[in-house]
């Protein structure tokens, strides 16, 4: 009996996840049949032309990603550091406490906290490149590093607390200084995971939807020419998740190739974040 | 040179650190200092009235609650059971792993994604419309593999000699799931729970085109459209709109209960967190 019912509950859970893979799959064939690579290489989006080409969303993706990674990721793995190899353990233990709540924080929130504080700050701070607003690409990057901060300490620590202490006693006893240590042995030893703490946070991050919805200014179209100009960034710009959450999704219903293109960009954030969670995760197991 | 770096190395990490928890509290004091001057008895016995600047968020608080309430309903029988079968049923190794990655990265896929499924499925293809159980149903779904993995960790902490001696004695397998397993780990369900409620409590993207509506709405009294007011979905979309005075108060008075409501799921949550986490990676 609860065999069978466990058999039965887990086979509806796993396949309400396969019925949600399925669905996007198929929802967005249309689209994948009318505009083919072109879907992920064209670079313009107008739903009346039916024109879908998504680069713009990926970029706008990728950009906010790669900002909030830069500027979460040395903070986080400094502040992990300092957490590991500093600090006694109940120490440890009571300043995780106030990191555990920011992780808390909803990301709504965190879009409010954006839009009063962070949005003026960026345009202020930024007035010489004269943009049209504080609801920029890097608005939004900042927004996201302060919300993958805590996922980004607590990995790391973890990553640097599976190396062995005996590895730094050893290293201590050859006569290195602490910083000596923490760069040559501890560091190294703890690359793995410090590498899947960085593709979590990417995960979360790429997923993110509300809170970069309120500070990016969902402008489409937004492509930085030439491709490495840094320009886009201070204007307004659209990711994967902003579209979704955006009221074309409610406009896209009952045309089947728009639709398509809708869930396609869901297609594309699925492969996105599964991909860096996935792997992630796999070096953690690997790793630990 | 060498002890001057080592100093530099402590100071740069330590600054990190001070960084991060500035920010941390700085955030939370931002949002506690401007919603305080909201909170008063009728904030939370009143409903909305002039689009947000006057009146309470009583049924943003009882939507919430309903949506929170399906999802743990609907979600803790599925947790155990994947927990059970990853445990005592499955018996080969690699279909242990493949489940196991599997849920952590369901664990890590967007919020969005559900939503946008249970617009397609519960909305549109069942006919629901805008419904407290469409919401209730994909918010257990995002929380499923959270609750699932915190169980499981909680079952695998348990000590081997227990299922050992249970099953010496003759118990069957489903016997030791109740006697032991379930037993022991009921814990893991309740944290487990806390943290995906905690989450789920402040998801947008999921219910904002499944279940929730901004104004004009009280307690569901049927499946087919009936939407719920809800927490998060009135902050964002009072975060749109103008600030004037009074909405701003309102907002924020908003955001600080929803904090409030999160804070205290956590923090329940906290002491078995820290310490599985802790236990965990000896």
């Amino acid at each position: 009996m609860t065999r069978v019912l466990s058999w039965l509950l887990s086979a509806l859970a796993i396949g309400a996840f396969g019925f949600l893979l399925c669905v996007f799959l198929f929802q967005s064939g249309p689209v994948w049949q009318s505009e083919g690579t072109r879907y992920i290489t064209g670079v313009s989006w107008f739903y009346r032309q039916d024109v879908f080409g998504a680069l713009s969303l990926i970029y706008g993706s990728l950009a906010v990603t790669a900002v909030a990674l830069l500027l979460a990721g040395p903070l986080g793995l400094g502040a992990a550091v300092f957490l590991s190899e500093y600090l006694p353990q109940k120490a440890r233990l009571a300043l995780k406490i106030p990191l555990e709540l920011l992780a808390g924080i909803p990301s709504v929130v965190f879009g409010l906290l954006g839009i009063a504080l962070l949005r003026d700050w960026v345009y202020r701070t930024f007035a010489k490149f004269d943009p049209l607003s504080g609801d920029t690409l890097l608005t939004a990057g900042i927004l996201l590093a302060v919300m993958i901060l805590p996922t980004m300490v607590s990995l790391c620590d973890d990553a640097l607390r599976s190396v062995s202490g005996a590895q730094r006693q050893a290293a201590r006893a050859l006569g290195l200084t602490r910083a000596e240590t923490i760069w040559n042995i501890v560091l190294p030893q703890a690359s793995r995971g410090i590498a899947s703490a960085f593709l979590l946070s990417v995960g979360r991050a790429l997923g993110e939807t509300v809170a970069v919805f309120l500070v990016i200014g969902r402008q489409d179209n937004n492509l930085p020419h030439p491709w490495y100009s840094p320009a886009p960034l201070l204007e307004a710009g659209q990711t994967l998740t902003t579209k979704l959450g955006g009221a074309e999704t409610n406009i896209a219903f009952g045309d089947p190739l728009h639709w398509a293109a809708i869930m396609g960009l869901g297609v594309l954030l699925l492969v996105l974040t599964a991909g860096a969670t996935c792997l992630g995760t796999l070096g953690r197991r690997r790793h630990a | 040179m060498r002890r001057g770096l080592d100093i530099v190395m402590g100071c740069v990490a330590g600054g990190c650190l001070l960084a991060c928890l500035t920010i941390s509290t700085g955030l939370v004091w931002s949002i506690a200092r401007r919603g305080w001057g909201a909170l008063s008895f009728s904030f939370f016995t009143e409903q909305i009235a002039l689009v947000g600047a006057s009146g309470g968020i009583l049924w943003n608080l009882v939507g919430t609650t309903v949506l929170l309430s399906t999802a743990f309903l609907a979600c803790a029988p599925l947790a155990v059971s994947l927990a059970l079968m990853e445990r005592v049923w499955l018996r080969s190794e690699s279909m242990k792993k493949a489940l196991r990655l599997g849920l952590y990265t369901a664990n890590g896929l967007p919020s969005i994604v559900f939503g946008l499924f249970g617009f397609l499925v519960f909305v549109q293809w069942c006919g629901w419309g805008k419904s407290w159980l469409a919401g209730g149903l994909v918010l257990a779904m995002s929380m499923l593999p959270t609750v699932t993995l915190v169980v499981l960790e909680r079952m695998a902490a348990i000590p081997q000699r227990y299922i050992a001696a249970a099953t010496g004695l003759g118990l069957s397998q489903s016997q030791v799931a109740w006697a032991v397993l379930l037993k022991q780990s009921w814990g893991g369900l309740i944290s487990g729970s806390l943290l995906g409620l905690a989450r789920a409590a402040g998801e947008t993207a999921p219910i904002m085109f499944t279940a929730t509506i901004f104004a004009g709405v009280t307690f569901p009294k049927g499946v087919v459209e009936n939407p719920v007011l809800t927490l998060p979905y009135h902050i964002f979309i009072l975060a749109q709109d103008s600030f004037a005075a009074g909405v701003e108060t309102k907002m924020w008075g908003t955001a600080l209960v929803l904090l409030g409501l999160v804070f205290s799921m956590s923090v329940a949550a906290l002491p078995s967190r820290l310490y599985l986490h802790e236990e965990s990676d000896v």
